[in-house]
């Protein structure tokens, strides 16, 4: 980088899960500002939805709250959440971000986050953060424990914007903070460096046609399964099966959906998925204690510190029965969920009759990614995920001077992985910034001279 | 379902608010309901009310999520609007969020050392899940007893302590050469200890890296060229550690030469030979790597006994040649069999723990073999393909097409000598058929062990490893790259199995967190640590040799006890060991813990 003036020591991240908070963290508590993005209404990521974690089996909200709450209150990080990057000009040192901050038609200036509005709310919807399993009102946050801690009306669901009448939550709100004419603002923020942390999400169940996904109620998909065990989600952490709600006493655990599988789905392998699948198995025989787990799997990917261990302690201590094979077909038969597969070590063709399936299907990387590629001016791989500069050698740096990425946006990776990339990436601009201040003193010298 | 039962308890801020109405006295309680975590079997609002009426309590109220804005705009409120001298916060371990609500409380103008946190979660709700009227009982009796403690904490100020901004990497391979290049870099001096010949590590045996089958050494050179001339960093070839202490910002460590440099005809040691030098480095990066298990542990897999049974570090070097040739007599093998799991996911004779990287070089050097030798034929014991994260099942469908591996799913039974042979006999567990190879050669994927020495300088430093020598990190999930010790920091296959691009994201965030260290001005130090009352010491040191942490000396003009601030954590073992009563742990008087005592009996009848 050959630059005539040294360069701008504040970071843009673009994604706040546990990716973009940890290097957030680091690059503010280092003594520079950070500028955090995130397209939802509030930070944490995949991690918020999570129950407990493998393979220490700690509660997700209980690690993750503090690093939210620390980011929230952060005097150095400036917060654009339900925002959007949508243009990066310039070059490393100083790029100009623009950033979209759509209309929450709350005044978050004024919102105290009581929550009295979403509580009188007459507009009820399937909630997203719960997996469609749980309902939310046209004006919501995403949790109770939601950083930023303030609502956003859903135009499209919001009787208001669609009737013209209502306006419930703008008579409730005790600060006026309602504010139904809001437009979406454009700003521009000066950044130095660049960090991509915008993270995975799930194939949709109903590119899952063979698995019953998407046709059957009761097939659903990991983060849905998540939100059943969790304390705060839906069910209060007792897992029920969403089409009558009674508890399933048999659950089929179908691995490597839509994974491996470069015919019809992803060729790559998720990497997480056998581990939570074995967090899953054995979470359920915790809640349910005369419930049967069956595993159906191609290889048991165990990789990582803990982690052989931990499959281990699901087979034998809570009897987990793995059976290695593929599975061939997913239907519904009267109030059951039929599971057809061959079991390759045995040979013998299996048939399952479940309460409930749980697919644990392909990882993809955000939705967004393509589009946000081509604002960034980096490059994609094949399988979508965000190319590195070097996979092995520069595993956090991209082609483009002054732009990293880290996490699941460079492909599926669990959070010991996600975190340890993230203070990489956070690493690398640090480096950057210290040079460039130690240029700008060298400068000012100069100029002190002249 | 959903939202409004999530919502359930949290009150509006004007309740809280009112619920707290003036009394008169100064301490506020704070009890969270953790969405139903805790008040799912605690009543909370009973604890409340029955606080309420104790002793020092201007205030008791219940809340949602206290941890969430609102919660603590509530804390804060009510600290202002009734100008509390002191809080208990009622919600989940310390750990969690105390320092959440010290900010809060401090941002309220509080002293941050006169909130304190009854744990009624870890250690209440959750473990009393049965009886509700016991759990409430015990929640009151953990809350009674914080707001004995609270009111005689006393309010401190943190204590600063300067920063040495100069760090020590030990072990120059990539994770360590990673972390003095990037700290360097920033601007910072490095001293990188290396017990070898040369830098580089492992990879310096590895030829190329899979997934894309890099070639390894240009871009090795490069990187060992880099850290050679760097001007701010030094490098100690043939050098150990010998000893440390101090503290986070502020250690001294003594190197010396390593046990096999300086021997006739052996290496040079790069450092003083005369017994040793002393550094002063603010933080330690620890980046020791790997080895492997020796061939000797694997006696059922052939391993010492038969010359033409290998472990994958040798393989490596012998496809460094133009064409492979097995050790025994020099040809080249027309059949090669690789073992994996050799010795890991073995509790019995091996580790219990897969070792990461070996499924994926076995595919890497089947592969190479199969280019090298055209004509010979790579078959592969496995129990499960362990290829996970982008690229790598790619590679691994790659080698078995277009390599044409063979991959057996089974456990290899026995290895042995036949003629010229190695005969490997397993369990094909998907045909469910003995199968029985006789090969050339044959490779095993030995387990990946801690390098030798690691648990003995993980007491030097007093940084923790596990059973097996793996460097323990402070938190598995959040805090990777931190060891136990604060200061220490963790790159690489010494903190457990990792492949190059994990170990170069590792080393990198290792290097963040001391950038982060080195950044700031001073390093605070938490006040609750402990102090001496010098008319009651008599001198005798007890404490001293009491101290686990060596944080005690004897002032030997004053002669009284001394503590080193930056080294107490705190424990209270001094205050055990003292005869005259005359170590005192702060905001931990031994008026307080019997206070703290009584309040729980009272409580609990
Ligand atoms: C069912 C399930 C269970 C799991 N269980 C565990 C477990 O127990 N232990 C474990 O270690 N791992 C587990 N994982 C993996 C874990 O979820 C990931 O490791 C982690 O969430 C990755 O974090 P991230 O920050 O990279 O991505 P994410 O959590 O996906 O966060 C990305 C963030 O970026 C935002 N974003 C995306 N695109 C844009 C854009 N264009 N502009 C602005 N913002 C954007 C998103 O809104 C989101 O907030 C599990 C995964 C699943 C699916
Ligand atoms: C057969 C085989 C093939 C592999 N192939 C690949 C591959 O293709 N791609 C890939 O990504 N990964 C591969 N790996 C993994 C790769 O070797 C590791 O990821 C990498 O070497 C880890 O680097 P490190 O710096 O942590 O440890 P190391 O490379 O082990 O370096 C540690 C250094 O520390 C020094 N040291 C140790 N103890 C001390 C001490 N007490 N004092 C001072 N110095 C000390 C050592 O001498 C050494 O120089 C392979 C591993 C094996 C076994
Ligand atoms: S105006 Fe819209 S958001 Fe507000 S209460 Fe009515 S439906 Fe809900
Ligand atoms: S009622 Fe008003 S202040 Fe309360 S959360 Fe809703 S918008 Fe915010
Ligand atoms: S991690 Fe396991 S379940 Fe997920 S795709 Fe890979 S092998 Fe399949
Ligand atoms: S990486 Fe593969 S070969 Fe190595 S121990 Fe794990 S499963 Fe076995
Ligand atoms: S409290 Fe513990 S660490 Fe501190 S001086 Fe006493 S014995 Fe040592």
């Amino acid at each position: 980088m050959h630059m005539t003036r040294p360069g701008q020591t504040r970071a843009l991240i673009i994604g706040a899960g546990i990716a973009g908070l940890q290097a957030a963290l680091d690059i503010a508590n280092s003594g520079y500002e950070v500028v955090l993005v995130d397209r939802l209404p509030s930070v944490g990521g995949h991690m918020a939805q999570l129950s407990e974690t493998f393979p220490t089996l700690d509660c997700s909200q209980c690690i993750l709250t503090p690093r939210t709450v620390e980011v929230g209150h952060h005097p150095r990080i400036r917060l654009y959440t339900y925002s959007e990057l949508t243009g990066l000009q310039g070059e490393a040192g100083a790029f100009t971000a623009t950033i979209r901050r759509r209309a929450a038609y709350v005044r978050w200036d004024l919102c105290t986050g009581c929550g009295l509005c979403q509580s009188k709310c007459p507009s009820r919807v399937p909630a997203e953060f719960e997996g469609l399993l749980g309902e939310r009102r046209a004006i919501y946050t995403l949790s109770p424990q939601a950083v930023p801690n303030k609502p956003v009306i859903d135009r499209e669901h919001c009787r208001y914007f669609a009737l013209g009448r209502c306006q419930v939550c703008e008579r409730l709100c005790p600060v006026g903070a309602i504010d139904y004419e809001q437009r979406d603002q454009v700003v521009e923020e000066p950044v130095g460096a660049v960090i991509v942390a915008t993270g995975y999400q799930l194939l949709p169940l109903a590119r899952l046609p063979e698995y019953g996904g998407g046709a059957v109620p009761d097939v659903i998909d990991g983060l849905q399964f998540e939100r059943l065990l969790s304390a705060s989600g839906p069910t209060a952490g007792m897992v029920r099966r969403p089409s009558d709600g009674r508890v399933p006493k048999r659950v089929v655990f179908i691995q490597c959906a839509g994974s491996r599988d470069p015919e019809r789905g992803q060729p790559y392998c998720s990497k997480f998925c056998c581990m939570y699948t074995a967090k899953h198995a054995l979470l359920y025989r915790h809640r349910v204690h005369d419930g049967q787990a069956i595993v159906f799997y191609i290889d048991i990917r165990a990789a990582g510190k803990g982690y052989e261990e931990f499959v281990q302690r699901a087979m034998d201590e809570e009897r987990v029965l793995y059976l290695r094979g593929k599975v061939s077909k997913v239907f519904r038969d009267g109030d059951q969920v039929m599971v057809w597969g061959t079991d390759t070590l045995s040979g013998r063709n299996v048939e399952v009759a479940a309460d409930l399936v749980v697919l644990a299907p392909a990882a993809l990387p955000d939705s967004s990614q393509r589009d946000l590629a081509r604002v960034l001016g980096l490059t994609i791989g094949e399988d979508g995920f965000m190319e590195e500069r070097d996979p092995q050698l520069a595993p956090v740096d991209t082609p483009r001077p002054g732009v990293f990425v880290a996490g699941a946006a460079a492909g599926p990776k669990d959070i010991p992985e996600t975190v340890a990339q993230a203070s990489a990436a956070a690493a690398r601009v640090l480096s950057l910034f210290s040079r460039w201040e130690r240029e700008a003193q060298v400068q000012v010298q100069a100029d002190g001279r002249r | 379902m959903g939202a409004d039962r999530d919502r359930e308890g949290q009150l509006p801020v004007g309740q809280g608010r009112e619920a707290c109405a003036g009394t008169g006295r100064r301490i506020g309680v704070f009890i969270c309901h953790c969405g139903s975590n805790i008040a799912g079997s605690v009543d909370v609002r009973r604890a409340a009310e029955t606080v309420r009426g104790l002793r020092g309590v201007a205030c008791a109220t219940d809340y949602g999520y206290m941890c969430s804005d609102p919660g603590q705009a509530l804390i804060r409120q009510s600290i202002a609007e009734q100008g509390l001298d002191g809080i208990v916060v009622a919600a989940c371990s310390p750990s969690m969020h105390e320092a959440t609500f010290r900010r809060a409380a401090e941002a309220a103008g509080l002293n941050p050392y006169r909130v304190e946190i009854a744990n009624i979660r870890e250690q209440c709700s959750w473990v009393h899940q049965e009886d509700r009227e016991k759990a409430t009982q015990k929640a009151i009796a953990l809350i009674a007893s914080l707001v004995e403690k609270v009111r005689g904490d006393d309010p401190l100020e943190p204590l600063g302590t300067p920063v040495t901004r100069r760090l020590l990497v030990i072990g120059g391979g990539i994770a360590g050469m990673t972390v003095a290049l990037e700290v360097a870099d920033a601007g910072y001096e490095v001293i990188l200890v290396e017990r070898g010949a040369e830098l580089g590590g492992r990879l310096r045996q590895i030829r190329e890296t899979y997934a894309a089958l890099t070639p390894l050494a240009a871009p090795l050179q490069t990187l060992i060229e880099r850290v050679r001339e760097h001007p701010r960093i030094r490098v100690l070839l043939g050098s150990e550690v010998e000893s440390a202490s101090g503290y986070v910002g502020s250690f001294t460590v003594t190197v010396r030469p390593a046990a096999g440099a300086n021997a006739p005809g052996g290496y040079r040691s790069e450092a003083d030979p005369a017994g040793g030098t002393q550094h002063e480095v603010g933080a330690i990066v620890v980046a020791t790597g790997y080895e492997l298990i020796p061939l000797s542990r694997l006696g059922e897999y052939g391993g010492g006994r038969v010359a033409d049974v290998v472990d994958a570090l040798e393989f490596e070097r012998l496809l460094a040649q133009e064409v492979p040739r097995r050790p025994s007599d020099g040809r080249v093998p027309r059949r090669v069999a690789f073992v994996q799991c050799a010795g890991s996911r073995d509790p019995e004779h091996g580790v219990p723990y897969c070792s990461k990287v070996c499924c994926l070089y076995t595919a890497k050097q089947a592969l190479l073999y199969r280019q090298r030798v055209p004509d010979g034929e790579a078959v592969v014991f496995v129990i499960d393909v362990r290829t996970g994260g982008r690229r790598y099942e790619e590679f691994v469908q790659r080698a078995m097409e277009e390599g044409h591996v063979l991959y057996l799913r089974g456990k290899v039974a026995k290895v042995f000598r036949q003629g010229d042979q190695v005969i490997v006999w397993g369990v094909d567990t998907l045909a469910g058929r003995n199968v029985e190879v006789a090969a050339d050669l044959v490779v095993l994927a030995a387990a990946v062990v801690p390098s030798a020495g690691a648990a003995e300088l993980g007491r030097r430093l007093r940084a923790t490893t596990d059973e097996l020598g793996f460097f323990r990190e402070a938190h598995p999930k959040l805090r990777p790259v931190e060891s136990l010790t604060a200061g220490i920091f963790l790159a690489g296959a010494a903190q457990a199995p990792k492949d190059i691009a994990e170990t170069v994201s590792q080393a990198e965030a290792a290097a963040a967190k001391v950038l982060g260290l080195f950044s700031r001005p001073e390093l605070v130090q938490e006040p609750t640590v402990a102090t001496v009352l010098q008319e009651l010491c008599a001198g005798c040191g007890l404490c001293v040799s009491a101290c686990p942490y060596e944080a005690r000396s004897l002032n030997a003009r004053l002669r009284v006890a001394e503590v080193n601030a930056a080294l107490c954590q705190g424990c209270g073992a001094c205050v055990v060991a003292c005869p005259n009563k005359a170590c005192v742990v702060r905001n931990w008087r031994p008026e307080q813990t019997l206070a703290m005592v009584g309040a729980v009996l009272g409580e609990v009848q």
